[in-house]
């Protein structure tokens, strides 16, 4: 029989039954001195009543240091260990006995102090020590490996405990089920044959994630056949509820209302086991290392258990990969209490507009609405506005994308387009009645997504039924792209665009990867793009002024713009893949030319061990598993010229095991059920391996305070 | 308010005004001017005092009584110990205080009715004595002799009764003002002794109302007003024991006192003086008469 603290730390307040004694001693009152005459008196009754004062006061004393000891002690919840009769217990005799031990991400929480893992370890040693020299023993570490195995039980107790000590705190996700399967299958080798008895110890926090009570349970194969082991479960946790609060979802979604690297950031917050909490702090940090500062600081208010969403915006201010982190404040369980994303900014995009058909008038001018159109507040496109002779002056290297307007031809620049466009260049080219054809074709031969043809005129502006008989858009790829944003209602945008004249289009080679985003209503092609080398072609088969088409006065036409501009850019295709999940294999994609040299962790660390499993040598290219949550960095060789850099864009975050969040706790009954019942398994929520009953002393305690305090106040009032 | 008259003499005057004088009358018979009675004669009167002129008339012997106003003698036996020199209040007289202004005032009555009254004031020995005297000017020097006192020294009323064993050889009236307090057991036999020897013992037993009722709760440290002992107790921890055996031992020196014929009279220091002397003097008058 031991005693136990639940709060060991706590014991200091016990330093306040010294209170009283410090008190007698060092805060005396001194008594008054009074000349008396009766003092004989005074004198016969002091020593009449002396004996009867001294114990009087020594019940005062010992009341009031044991009112607070005893307050302080039931603070740190003491409880009495009974040992009690052993259950699950088989016939006597050696036991072989295969312990697990649970490194998963949820053993991290810390309880009074401690984290479950330590509590685990030091439960496990406690088992290795009670082992008889003739009980052989091995043991399964279950930190999120996907086929964990265990050597035979043998007698090497040193190196049992010297992997028990080392046996680090994992971050994902342990399914206990294979586990306690791998151990059931170590207990039948025939290593263990000598031993008469099959014990399966298992060492975890009870939380229903890791176990999958749908599936067989352990039974180990002995040369009498089958048998279901002893099984002592020893709890981690104590038999104490786990309160979690986890940040379990972010998300970005642009928000050009915020500015033109504005984003809407969704963050999603769970709570098992907690009571509802106002004004919970939610703060959202950019950037990472040195460079992290908090941006946005929020209130959430939690209920006690489920989820709610709060969301949060901020302009990221310049383009490129940009690290974002929701977090909370820490709290038992903290590795889950943030999350990181990694957000492909777009890059600004620098247009080159070139009017081909300026005008004085500004609503007749060909450029005017495009240029308007592009250099909204919130756009990412910075567009530069040169007539055709600027055009041939122009460094097309200085842009991202071109756009050509009533141009009549690209004249002497068409060989530089052309490379231009090979080299991941975007064109834009929009018609008008300065557009010749014909020296398209000769100047610009396959440069077009569709050679062009001939005007065609639907019906003249302006005279009656013209608005009736005028082109309008069908058939429009809405799945494309730079069309994606069209949605619902915003459809309509597109869809009423008239167009009273267009430009015919001659068919396109098949070869010509052609692709029509939109047709006129008698199927000739409105939009089209093509692929050239490593850039992109887009053709508008009317004007983007007044003259042939009204598109530039419809809702769609300014989101439209910005999006042909992204997307001739490519700035719309740089979508990173989704975080990963710690412990999940995580392909990575390094273009060509570079190769894998290094992994940096979440510390900032370079992490060798798993840098050798991202072989670029390996078929489909090197995979990495990440073992812990956080920003993980690559840095990658030119294998041109050997030289080595961490490059951003190919950082990635790595996210908890939601599982692992979710520490709601199973009921022992449940798992001894599926283990066989409690003939052959118990739940230790002391931790103790050789059972024991707990006997809470607390409310004795508090009793005893009561009792302590009632006396005291006797005592007092007496005379 | 007797307390807030600055003087003695003013007390004393005061007091004295206020009491009813000449209530008593001498108990003594004998050589007087004035006749007050027959009596038969019986063995032992003087025969010089046999009324020959009545034996003619009536052929029995009679024996003349006379009444005579002015020959008490009275010695007031002031103790002035250091015991005697404690107040429970800024506002009283201390017990010395007290004792003297009863003694000026009773010395003021007698004188004025032509006894004689006398002093001897002690503490562990007689410090002064005034041999008694029915001088109007024996007042004043009783009053001075009181005046000049201070409490200091132990009780020892052995001192005061040896003194007047030797001083007062005739009958007198003794009237002792003291709190008692003397730490010789044989005290109240040593006033029993007074009495034996044929004088009028009165015993004035002065007691502050500290004393009878002690008021203290918090922790004190007693001290001794006549040695050095000293005793540290909490008021309330000590009362209960100290009242009962300061009731016991009231007790005790009244049921003495009564049994030896004493005369004893318990005072408390806040008591005025008048309902100290009025019952007594008409006590006296009674017992005279």
């Amino acid at each position: 029989m031991s005693l136990s603290f639940l709060h060991p730390a706590l014991l200091w307040g016990l330093a306040a039954a010294a209170i009283p004694l410090a008190i007698h001693l060092f805060y005396r009152r001194r008594p008054k001195p009074v000349p008396f005459p009766a003092i004989d008196f005074v004198m016969q009754a002091r020593r009449e009543t002396e004996r009867r004062l001294k114990l009087r006061r020594v019940l005062l004393f010992t009341a009031r240091t044991a009112l607070l000891a005893a307050a302080a002690l039931a603070i740190a919840r003491p409880q009495l260990d009974a040992p009690e009769a052993r259950a699950a217990q088989g016939p006597a005799g050696p036991a072989a006995t295969a312990i697990v031990l649970d490194t998963s991400a949820s053993m991290a929480y810390r309880l009074g102090g401690k984290t479950l893992l330590e509590r685990a370890r030091e439960d496990v040693l406690e088992v290795l020590s009670a082992l008889g020299p003739d009980e052989p023993a091995t043991l399964v570490i279950c930190g999120g490996e996907a086929a964990p195995s265990a050597d035979p039980p043998d007698f090497d107790r040193v190196g049992l405990r010297r992997r028990v000590v080392d046996a680090a705190q994992g971050y994902a996700h342990a399914d206990l089920t294979t586990c306690v399967a791998a151990a059931a299958r170590a207990l039948g080798d025939p290593a263990a044959a000598a031993a008469r008895r099959r014990r399966l110890v298992v060492a975890t926090d009870l939380t229903a994630s890791a176990w999958r009570l749908d599936a067989q349970p352990p039974v180990v194969s002995t040369p009498a056949g089958p048998a279901r082991p002893e099984v002592t479960l020893l709890d981690a946790a104590r038999g104490e509820r786990l309160g979690n609060r986890w940040v379990s979802g972010l998300v970005a979604e642009p928000e050009p209302a915020v500015g033109s690297h504005g984003y809407r950031f969704g963050v999603a917050v769970s709570g098992e086991g907690v009571e509802a909490a106002r004004d919970v702090p939610l703060s959202l940090r950019v950037g990472s290392g040195k460079e992290e500062r908090t941006v946005v600081r929020s209130l959430l208010e939690l209920p006690a258990s489920g989820s709610t969403r709060k969301t949060l915006a901020h302009d990221l201010a310049a383009g490129g990969p940009v690290v974002v982190t929701a977090s909370l404040p820490p709290d038992a369980l903290p590795e889950d209490d943030a999350l990181t994303l990694v957000v492909d900014v777009p890059r600004d995009v620098k247009v080159l507009v070139v009017n081909g058909a300026p005008s004085a008038v500004r609503h007749r001018d060909a450029a005017y609405f495009l240029e308007a159109a592009l250099s909204g507040p919130a756009s990412p496109v910075r567009a530069t506005v040169v007539d055709a002779e600027g055009f041939g002056k122009a460094r097309l290297a200085d842009f991202d994308v071109v756009m050509m307007l009533d141009l009549r031809s690209p004249g002497p620049k068409a060989a530089e387009l052309a490379s231009f466009v090979e080299n991941g260049g975007g064109l834009f080219v929009a018609m008008g009645d300065d557009v010749d054809p014909d020296r398209y074709e000769a100047e610009a031969k396959g440069l077009l997504p569709a050679p062009l043809h001939v005007v065609k005129t639907a019906a003249e502006r302006g005279t009656p039924g013209a608005e009736a008989k005028a082109a309008r858009l069908a058939e429009i790829d809405w799945e494309h792209p730079a069309l994606r944003i069209f949605t619902g209602q915003a459809r309509e945008g597109l869809e009423s665009v008239r167009a009273w004249r267009y430009m015919l289009l001659k068919p396109a080679p098949r070869e010509s990867g052609a692709r029509v985003l939109a047709r006129y209503d008698d199927g000739a092609p409105a939009l089209i793009e093509a692929r050239r080398g490593r850039g992109r072609v887009m053709l508008y088969a009317s004007t983007l002024d007044p003259e042939w088409s009204d598109w530039t006065i419809r809702t769609s036409f300014l989101p439209a713009m910005q999006r042909i501009a992204g997307w001739l850019a490519g700035a719309l295709d740089e979508r990173r893949s989704a975080p990963s999940v710690v412990g999940a294999p995580r392909p990575l994609s390094l273009p060509a030319g570079l190769a894998l040299a290094g992994v940096l962790g979440p510390d900032g660390r370079e992490r060798r061990d798993l840098a050798a499993s991202g072989d670029p040598a390996r078929e489909g290219g090197p995979v990495l598993t990440p073992d812990r949550p956080g920003l993980w960095q690559l840095r990658i060789r030119d294998l041109a010229t050997g030289g080595e850099r961490i490059d951003p864009a190919l950082s990635f975050a790595v996210w908890p095991d939601p599982r692992e969040s979710d520490t709601r706790r199973l009921e022992p009954s449940e798992l001894t059920a599926w283990f066989g019942g409690e003939a052959v398994a118990r739940v230790a929520s002391d931790g103790k391996p050789g059972g024991s009953r707990q006997v809470p002393l607390w409310s004795w305690l508090l009793l005893l305070a009561i009792a302590a305090f009632l006396a005291e106040g006797l005592l007092v009032s007496s005379p | 308010m007797l307390a807030r008259l600055a003087g003695l003499r003013l007390r004393v005057r005061a007091t004295a005004e206020g009491v009813i004088s000449g209530l008593h009358r001498s108990p003594h018979h004998g050589q007087s001017v004035e006749f007050s009675e027959h009596k038969e004669y019986a063995p032992g009167d003087e025969l010089r005092h046999v009324d020959w002129k009545a034996f003619g008339k009536f052929d029995k012997y009679y024996v003349k009584r006379f009444e005579q106003e002015t020959n008490l003698r009275a010695w007031l036996v002031v103790d002035a110990s250091g015991s005697m020199g404690y107040r429970g209040a800024d506002d009283r007289l201390t017990k010395l205080g007290y004792a003297c202004t009863l003694a000026g005032t009773l010395a003021h009555l007698l004188v004025r009715q032509q006894d004689a009254a006398g002093l001897a004031v002690f503490s562990d020995k007689v410090t002064a004595a005034l041999t008694p005297r029915a001088e109007p000017s024996q007042v004043n020097a009783i009053l001075e002799t009181l005046d000049g006192l201070t409490a200091g020294g132990e009780t020892r009323v052995a001192a005061a009764v040896s003194f007047l064993a030797e001083r007062a050889r005739r009958r007198s009236a003794v009237m002792v003002l003291s709190d008692l307090l003397d730490r010789d057991e044989r005290l109240l036999r040593l006033l029993a002794d007074l009495r034996r020897r044929r004088h009028e013992v009165t015993v004035f037993h002065l007691l502050d109302p500290a004393e009878l009722d002690f008021p203290f709760d918090d922790p004190t440290l007693f001290q001794s007003m006549e040695d050095s002992r000293s005793v540290e107790a909490r008021g309330r921890d000590v009362r209960k024991g100290y009242l009962e055996l300061m009731g016991r031992w009231l007790e005790e020196v009244r049921r003495v006192c009564g049994e030896n014929d004493v005369e004893y009279v318990r005072v408390r220091t806040d008591q005025p003086l008048d309902d100290v002397l009025l019952p007594f003097l008409a006590r006296r008058e009674r017992s005279a008469a």
